[in-house]
């Protein structure tokens, strides 16, 4: 018998041992794709737009294209708009969010499988649809304004176009995978902790504050990092739902490629968002690394 | 949080309001897109259509640029996909059963796309691309497209093969078989499903991709979800667009059915690091 394993185990090592070129030829293809789709677009973004020549030609430092951001008053403005709408988004999702994770963790009624249903669907809703949706409904002469003037109420000065267009599709869009996010980071929270501290008199507030929002904070955290990655940069509720000026840093961006044709420029704007970005990043891969290795 | 201790006799209101919140903000919108695809008339501030009607399905069903961009969208997630399972399921492969140096950097080395705000990186992408002639053509699409399945593809799959049952392939081995057959007949059916399921979403997600496509694809490259971003800006025929939306929302119902098993049990929120 243990000869049988032995003999079974000895070319199973040797295989192992011979394999390794070929483990390597195997993941070549995505890691060349990775390196040079992701990590090089990254780094000559940021070369290109610090290394720059000048007017003889000569390739030297120059942060000139960065200057012009910081002292060009649209593109500030198109910042400010980009971070208002990363951090009204952000607080919306959680306020949201978080008693829906909540409700669904510990609810035993039949309503909470309706419930969590609907709270994943927009993932399984394209956000082109969602915007074409959001017109019909929050548009002029939209479904809400022909609610509103069938009860005798007056019309609702339309988000569409404003700023609060892009705040109200992001959330709609981001909402699922937050509440998956933090519904995952609720499961680790024992039944027997909260009966205990229930027992011993605490009430929902306290036991919300002490028990589940200490063990639950990590998750808040990956649901935030993943979102504000997403908002910081996304470009099509912005694009369609929102003002054109100022305009998010998504659509400013590709309107400086494709329209202005200035790919520095638009360089310059990539690498500032994700210098805006980079704690978010490196905190979400972080967590995903954590997780996977378990 | 009044359900922190369940009480089964009570009515469920906290659930019966968020039922109704979510029911009215996420199905609400979703529902008035189904109604217009379905109207023929439906004048402001009529509460419901004055007219139903297929009249608008067959004008949008007939017009050359909706089928141009539905045979360009399928055959761009059919190479997409078919790319990205020919490169990453053998990669995954090697990931999952293979020691060679660097298997465990390169492997979270995917991580890297999600580090960095998307549509960033895409600008990013789309700079080299403009150095290199690719803007506007099929295969820069393709590439930008492959770019965004590769974690996808590679992640999914990766679980799938270590969920394999290793005594089952060492039993088969011992009897014989040869390593192809072991795989062919012990290793792929198990595995099968889930990376079907990885398969499909990565198809479905290539179909709705939006941005690369318009950023590197634009002018030449027309996809459904671009001709919908132009249906969206600049077509005064509003059900074109409901017709697009409730016919661009099958594949994604395809995908919602086929998801459950990959989304159930928390797996799919851990993937994404909760």
């Amino acid at each position: 018998m243990s000869e049988v394993a032995k003999a079974a185990a000895r070319p199973l090592m040797e295989n192992a041992q011979s394999r390794r070129p070929l483990g390597l030829l195997l993941v070549a293809i995505p890691v060349f794709l990775m390196i040079w789709l992701v990590v090089w677009p990254a780094i000559n973004a940021i070369s290109r737009t610090i290394w720059r020549p000048d007017v003889d030609g000569n390739v030297g430092f120059d942060l000139s294209s960065y200057a012009f951001f910081f002292s060009d008053r649209y593109s500030l403005d198109n910042l400010a708009i980009t971070l208002w709408t990363t951090l009204v988004c952000a607080i919306l999702l959680l306020v949201i969010c978080l008693p829906i994770a909540l409700y669904l963790r510990f609810s035993r009624s039949r309503l909470s499988g309706y419930v969590q249903a609907l709270a994943i669907l927009p993932m399984f809703v394209p956000s082109i649809i969602l915007a074409f949706a959001f017109i019909r409904v929050l548009g002029p002469n939209g479904m809400v304004d022909i609610l509103f003037n069938a009860v005798g109420l007056p019309k609702i000065r339309t988000p569409y176009l404003t700023p609060w267009g892009p705040v109200i599709g992001l959330v709609w869009d981001n909402i699922p995978l937050t509440v998956l996010i933090l519904l995952s980071g609720l499961g680790s929270v024992a039944n027997q902790s909260i009966e205990a501290a229930r027992d011993v008199g605490a009430n929902a507030l306290r036991v919300f504050r002490h028990i589940i929002l200490p063990r639950i904070s990590n998750s808040i955290l990956v649901a935030l990092s993943f979102s504000v990655l997403g908002i910081f940069s996304s470009f099509t509720l912005p694009y369609l739902l929102g003002p054109a000026s100022p305009e998010m840093l998504g659509p400013f961006m590709q309107r400086t490629l494709r329209e202005v044709q200035d790919p520095i420029g638009a360089m310059t704007q990539a690498v500032i968002a994700f210098g805006f970005c980079i704690v978010f990043g490196l905190f979400y891969v972080r967590s995903v690394a954590r997780n996977q290795g378990k | 949080m009044t359900t922190l201790v369940p009480v089964r006799s009570r009515i469920d209101w906290l659930g019966i309001v968020f039922a109704a919140l979510l029911s009215l903000a996420i199905v609400g919108p979703l529902v008035v897109v189904g109604t217009w695809a379905f109207t023929e008339v439906w004048r402001y501030p009529n509460i419901i259509p004055q007219q139903f009607g297929f009249r608008f399905w067959g004008q949008t069903l007939g017009r050359a640029d909706v089928w141009n961009a539905l045979v360009l969208s399928l055959q761009l997630s059919t190479v997409v996909t078919l790319l990205s399972a020919v490169i990453c399921l053998p990669a995954a492969y090697a990931f999952a059963r293979m020691s060679f140096p660097g298997r465990n950097i390169l492997f979270f080395s995917f991580l890297a796309g999600h580090a960095f705000p998307k549509f960033g990186l895409l600008v990013a992408i789309a700079a080299i691309f403009l150095q290199l002639n690719l803007i506007g053509t099929f295969w820069g699409v393709v590439l930008i497209q492959l770019v965004g399945t590769l974690m996808f593809m590679i992640w999914i799959p990766v679980a799938a093969f270590q969920a394999v049952d290793r005594r089952m392939e060492e039993a088969a081995r011992d009897v014989g078989a040869s390593p192809f057959r072991v795989f062919w007949s012990i290793t792929l059916p198990q595995a099968g499903p889930t990376i079907a399921a990885a398969v499909l979403l990565s198809f479905v997600g290539t179909f709705y991709e939006t941005e690369g496509a318009w950023l590197i694809g634009a002018p030449g490259i027309r996809t459904m979800p671009v001709l919908m971003i132009s249906y969206i800006n600049n077509q005064m025929v509003i059900q074109y667009g409901a017709v697009l939306s409730v016919l661009l929302w099958v594949p994604s119902f395809i995908a919602l059915m086929f998801a459950r098993r990959v989304i159930g049990g928390g797996a799919f929120a851990r993937g994404f690091g909760g």
